[in-house]
């Protein structure tokens, strides 16, 4: 069977209708105007993740999956952290449909790398429609970019 | 003695939502009413002042299983109401990622249904996470098929999840020859799985269908012959793509549709006296608990010729294909019957794509303000957006999605089915709850968006 997966997925997750829930995607955009290695597939999972992310990973080509998010883990708003799928509570890491996320990554993270690169969220407006990431998440996208950057293997400078 | 029992949150569907059931001494429904209990949210609203090419991307955030639908209904409604026609192979390109997106979807429902039928001639329910046959080679099965539909939707699309190719007037770029190759080679191979897939999935939907039993929570409950009939009619717009405003004969007539409130089809405040703590996953709501449909249910009822209508494979089949079975197994089979339309859609249009063909119209107008709407048949059915554009600005905007469709006619065709089985009807209409959840037009807003409208 042809694999059509790259060996590192890159997927960006959360809605851009919740505010800050939008950071996944902001960096996934970032990440599209780079020239990235070929190995390398980013996708705007939006809030499709748990849905569609497990078909676009393969355990034979796939090595790695980077999600990026925001979470809630007491830090300062805009404050980047590397978390394992081991830090991540059960339930609490559910998508607004209430298809969970934790559980399937414990499946795969024998077969497949993981690593969730999660910033300090300020303000997410669900259930009601807010556009637009507060600054202080805002400021935390250069970051995030480089450090997905570092993670993939690449020394990119950026501004 | 007529009691009421409630299941809430309902399970193996996407979003929230909840059956409220009165049910007789049998416990068979007399009456049902399955509701939206997903926070409104306003979308609608949000659009109003955007400009015509944010909004399709707001719209493709709605839910997370329907982006796909959502982006290109949202789209064409934008270029229906600026009068903006797309060139062949940018259609092209659209309707190959519509059938790729409905060829996965299929097989992810699969998954969702599969735990409520037996593996034919035996007593075992197909659990599709065990780890022996025949659930093994069907979910491997199963994911490949998804893994074909999600890449030939990325190629197409841009993305797998959130296309990102759509555009108004178009779409950015059109493919290359090699791509096109790679499309073609895995809708062939998708051809054969769809094929085997559909053979399999008739094979368990029918074995049931001869069954007089079904074992729910350790218990025998029957299974009539007519679950999930209704007399409401159906409502399809092509057996495919779809249609919109712009088309020559429009299979839709905006005329026909009216939005109503949920107070005028739903029940009033019951209590519940019937538990069942076995139920799976809980058990069903307390005893003395109070339930209010009509102030509960989060959806607007549209109606088409003044009546709900059911939407999705089974009205697809019946309004174009001749397909006279009813209820909740014949959406199943109906379903399945689509699985090699996608793959033999995605090939007759790759066999028609021009690769140096252009994808962008000359001319995209700003739009003078008229209203024009675009029919998506998703894959829950006929996913409508109306838009009124002006000046490159959102006026007014409208999305009637499949499940908001479906809600009333499916809470009318749960009657006289066992309550314990009420969720296998529910998931034969494959809901999208979240999508459907939208703005309440109130009263006095309608009358007021209603005539303006009879005057464009």
């Amino acid at each position: 069977m042809e694999t059509l997966y790259s060996e590192i997925v890159v997927a960006g997750c959360g809605n851009p209708l919740y505010a800050d829930d939008g950071l996944g995607p902001a960096v996934v955009e970032r990440l599209k105007d780079l020239e990235l290695p070929e190995n390398v597939t980013v996708v705007d999972a939006g809030l499709g993740g748990p849905h569609f992310i497990f078909t676009l990973l393969n355990p034979k080509s796939t090595k790695t999956l980077i999600i990026v998010d925001i979470a809630d883990f007491g830090g300062e708003p805009g404050e980047l952290r590397w978390l394992t799928v081991d830090e991540l509570p059960v339930g609490s890491y559910r998508d607004a449909h209430s298809w969970d996320l934790t559980e399937p990554l414990q499946y795969i993270k024998d077969d497949i790398r993981i690593r969730v690169l999660a910033c300090q969220k300020k303000y997410v407006s669900a259930p009601d429609m807010v556009i637009g990431i507060t600054d202080e998440v805002q400021k935390a996208i250069p970051g995030a970019v480089s450090e997905i950057l570092k993670e993939i293997g690449m020394k990119y400078e950026t501004a | 003695m007529t009691k009421v029992v409630e299941i809430s949150p309902t399970t193996r569907l996407e979003g929230h939502s909840k059956l409220t059931l009165k049910v007789d001494d049998q416990g068979i429904v007399e009456r049902g009413d399955w509701l939206s209990i997903t926070p409104v949210r306003g979308i609608e609203k949000l659009a109003i002042g955007k400009t015509m090419e944010q909004v399709p991307k707001i719209a493709s955030r709605v839910c997370g299983i329907c982006p796909i639908a959502h982006t290109l209904a949202s789209t064409e409604a934008m270029e229906a109401s600026i009068g903006c026609e797309i060139p062949t192979d940018a259609k092209l390109l659209r309707v190959i990622l519509h059938a790729a997106n409905r060829l996965h979807s299929i097989a992810l429902h699969n998954i969702l249904i599969l735990p409520d039928f037996y593996i034919p001639g035996t007593e075992t329910k197909f659990n599709p996470f065990a780890n022996e046959q025949p659930a093994r080679s069907v979910m491997a099965r199963i994911v490949r098929i998804r893994e074909i539909g999600q890449t030939i939707g990325a190629i197409a699309g841009g993305e797998a999840i959130h296309p990102s190719n759509p555009r108004i007037g178009g779409m950015y770029h059109n493919v290359s020859p090699r791509a096109k190759q790679k499309m073609a080679d895995l809708a062939k191979e998708g051809l054969v799985l769809a094929h085997e897939q559909m053979e399999f999935m008739l094979e368990v939907i029918r074995n049931m269908q001869n069954r007089e039993f079904v074992e729910v929570a350790g218990k025998q409950i029957p299974l009539p012959k007519t679950l999930g009939y209704h007399n409401q009619g159906v409502m399809a717009t092509s057996p495919m793509y779809g249609s919109s405003s712009l088309d020559e004969k429009p299979t839709w007539d905006f005329a026909r549709w009216k939005e109503t409130r949920p107070w005028d089809w739903y029940m009033g405040e019951v209590t519940i006296d019937l538990e069942d703590p076995s139920y799976p996953l809980g058990g069903t709501t307390k005893i003395g608990t109070k339930a209010n449909p009509q102030m509960e249910a989060c959806t607007g009822v549209p109606t088409y010729d003044g009546q709900p209508v059911e939407v999705g494979p089974r009205a697809r089949l019946s309004s174009f294909k001749n397909f006279d079975e009813k209820g909740t197994f014949a959406q199943h089979i109906a379903r399945q019957m689509e699985y090699p339309d996608c793959c033999y859609t995605i090939l007759k249009c790759l066999d028609n794509l021009n690769t140096s063909g252009k994808v962008l119209a000359d001319h995209i107008p700003l739009g003078d303000g008229s209203m024009g709407w675009a029919a998506n048949e998703a894959p829950r059915g006929t996913n409508v957006h109306l838009a009124r554009v002006k000046d490159g600005k959102v006026l007014w905007y409208e999305m009637l999605v499949p499940t908001t469709w479906n809600f009333p006619t499916c809470s009318r065709a749960l009657t006289g089915a066992p309550w314990q089985i009420a969720e296998m009807v529910v998931r034969g209409y494959d809901p999208c709850v979240s999508c459907a959840t939208h703005m309440i037009v109130v009263n006095e807003e309608e009358k007021i968006v209603a005539q303006k409208l009879m005057q464009w």
